[in-house]
């Protein structure tokens, strides 16, 4: 039997339309996947370059916290909220402490304030550092870590002079903050102030910290791979940024001038001048350029409440068994990685009988699905990392 | 702080010192339907079920708040397996929770409905607010409230299979049941006042 030419073309057309066809493909990432700064992963349908229907699978950091907290008495518990964000921990504890010092109606000393919110700053500098770091390595950039992670240790050394802990300081009390670490064995007195040295180097690392701050903007800002791959990358409006609960840098970046620091009065913020940051296009660029913006308005915040930084009492007058009254609020704050807050329902007992937690990054993380419907596989990992989540955060 | 409400239209002449807040908190109850409850700065206005997905509308389209915070619950239980009990009795209910801002001022507003323990049953936000999805999700496995509407209603933590709701007051802490918290009591002596009467064991030696 012979073909006609005509035959043979038509079977050719045939034969490569029936290549061409794509298929659905089903990809894993994680759940130890590098770029996922913990244990998440993502179940991404993939059609040719590009992913469909992801869905994020969390739950394999869920310790169960809001449940253990209700076993626990309200000094124990910051321990626990020290561990929720690792990556700021010490602003995880603040604001619980608020909310538990607001039912028991105790005014802190503006000491031991102003040394909450340098240390607050503080673990937002370390914690934006760490995004410095990680998030430029992701997209191949692997200078900007080394930068970023000395500068770092920088911080959370001294952050550890004071507070004797570098991730999970558990410094606050209930109406102030405990007496600082380091007395040494020499020193008989209970109360122990700030160590003698921690005010002028925090200065001098601050006024290092603009520097550093001008050399990761050289270093990232100036490399073509980088913008190419962030600018109008993962593009999130205002308004679904609002409706999925983003807060933070990356509500911010979306264009909302929204800083609970200028908002709720949780901290002496109204006594410094220092801007909020925001983006235009809420894309990946835009949440990076938020975040070293915000390093340096952290550094500004730190030398002003140095300068001003009052004398007097670390701790207010507390009972030693310490009892909340009955009551319920909700105390949010300004967290390195968005709105952090705690809804305690106290009924006047040594523990509180429910506290729900409101971490920042499992509202980041649930625009996931949304944020990643059709774009190229290669910028999930750019999305993802540029929303800047701790699985800590997430899973609770 | 300063809390003499000087423009009010004197909605509240009740209480001589209302809260800032309360002027606000009433109006948004007025526009949903429900009552007001402001304690410690924050802002509770309870609705009825019926009513709960036409109040988070009226509060995203008349009063802005568009950022959805949370959505959870509480368990107001009489028979407490963990924690303490609660000193006065309650009427046994789940309270539902949704927190709502808004992004230029810094209101916000947490709206309530109570819920039938036994059955919880309530419409889904997911239309009203997409963040609302995996807050039910939780709520749907930590309480076991039934979403109707809601896209996709599968453990968001827990793995499949596992049975009850963790944080129903009804559910025992596995952990203290294997093993009594140990910091409960103090079964050895302080170090600084060893008791003389009886030969420490641990260390022979010494």
């Amino acid at each position: 039997m012979t073909i006609d030419s005509a035959t043979m073309r038509h079977l050719s057309e045939a034969q490569v339309s029936v290549e061409l066809e794509t298929e659905d493909m089903t990809l894993n990432i994680g759940p130890q996947h590098p770029s996922t700064h913990g244990v998440l992963r993502l179940v991404a349908k993939i059609d040719g370059e590009r992913a469909y229907d992801v869905q994020p699978v969390i739950g394999y950091m869920h310790r169960g916290y809001e449940k253990i907290c209700e076993v626990r008495s309200y000094p124990q518990i910051t321990t626990i909220v020290n561990r929720i964000d690792w990556v700021s921990g010490y602003a995880n504890e603040i604001p619980f402490i608020v909310a538990a010092e607001k039912l028991m109606e105790v005014e802190v000393p503006p000491r031991a304030q102003y040394i909450r919110l340098v240390l607050t700053e503080m673990a937002r500098i370390s914690s934006h550092l760490v995004f410095m770091a990680s998030y430029p390595l992701e997209l191949g950039a692997a200078t900007p870590l080394f930068f970023a992670l000395r500068e770092r240790e920088r911080v959370l050394e001294l952050l550890e002079s004071v507070t004797g802990g570098r991730f999970h300081p558990n410094f606050n009390r209930i109406g102030g903050v405990k007496p600082a670490a380091g007395a040494g064995p020499t020193q008989k007195k209970t109360t122990q102030d700030l160590p003698s040295d921690f005010l002028s180097e925090t200065m001098d690392a601050m006024e290092h910290m603009f520097k550093i701050c001008d050399e990761l903007e050289d270093l990232v800002a100036g490399n073509e791979i980088i913008l190419a791959r962030t600018r109008g990358v993962g593009k999130v409006p205002v308004e679904v940024a609002a409706a999925y609960g983003l807060s933070g840098p990356n509500l911010r970046a979306s264009g909302a001038a929204f800083d609970l620091r200028k908002i709720e009065h949780y901290l002496p913020y109204d006594d410094f001048e220092f801007d909020v940051v925001t983006g235009t296009n809420g894309d990946c660029w835009d949440r990076w350029y938020c975040r070293l913006q915000e390093i340096r308005e952290s550094a500004k915040i730190i030398q002003q409440a140095i300068d001003g930084i009052p004398s007097g009492d670390l701790q207010a007058k507390v009972p030693k068994m310490i009892k909340v009254p009955k009551g319920e609020t909700y105390v949010r704050a300004e967290n390195p990685k968005g709105e952090m807050g705690y809804y305690l329902v106290s009924d006047g007992n040594l523990g509180p009988y429910r506290l729900k937690i409101r971490s920042a990054s499992f509202s980041n993380l649930s625009i996931l699905p949304w944020a990643l419907e059709g774009v190229l596989v290669p910028d999930i990992i750019a999305i993802m990392g540029s929303l800047d989540f701790v699985l800590g955060d997430v899973d609770r | 702080m300063s809390s003499s409400p000087s423009e009010t239209e004197a909605a509240v002449e009740t209480e001589p010192q209302a809260h800032p807040l309360q002027e606000y908190a009433d109006e948004v109850a007025g526009a949903v339907g429900g009552t007001a409850e402001v304690q410690f700065d924050t802002i509770k206005v309870s609705v009825s079920n019926d009513s709960w997905v036409d109040a988070h509308l009226t509060a995203r389209d008349r009063f802005g708040l568009v950022f959805f915070s949370w959505l959870s619950a509480i368990d107001w239980s009489n028979q407490v397996e963990v924690g303490d009990p609660l000193s006065d009795e309650v009427e046994e209910r789940l309270e539902l929770l949704s927190a709502l801002g808004d992004i230029t001022e810094g209101r916000m507003v947490t709206l309530s409905t109570d819920l039938d323990p036994e059955t919880p049953v309530i419409p889904s936000l997911v239309e009203v607010y997409a963040g609302a999805n995996w807050h039910e999700r939780e709520a749907h496995e930590m309480f076991g409230i039934d979403f109707l509407g809601h896209p996709n209603l599968a453990h968001l933590y827990l793995p499949d299979g596992f049975l009850g709701h963790p944080l129903r007051k009804s559910f025992p802490l596995l952990t203290r049941e294997v093993k009594p918290w140990p910091g409960k009591v103090d079964v050895e002596a302080m170090p600084e006042k060893p008791s003389k009467d009886e030969p420490s064991t641990e260390n022979p030696e010494s």
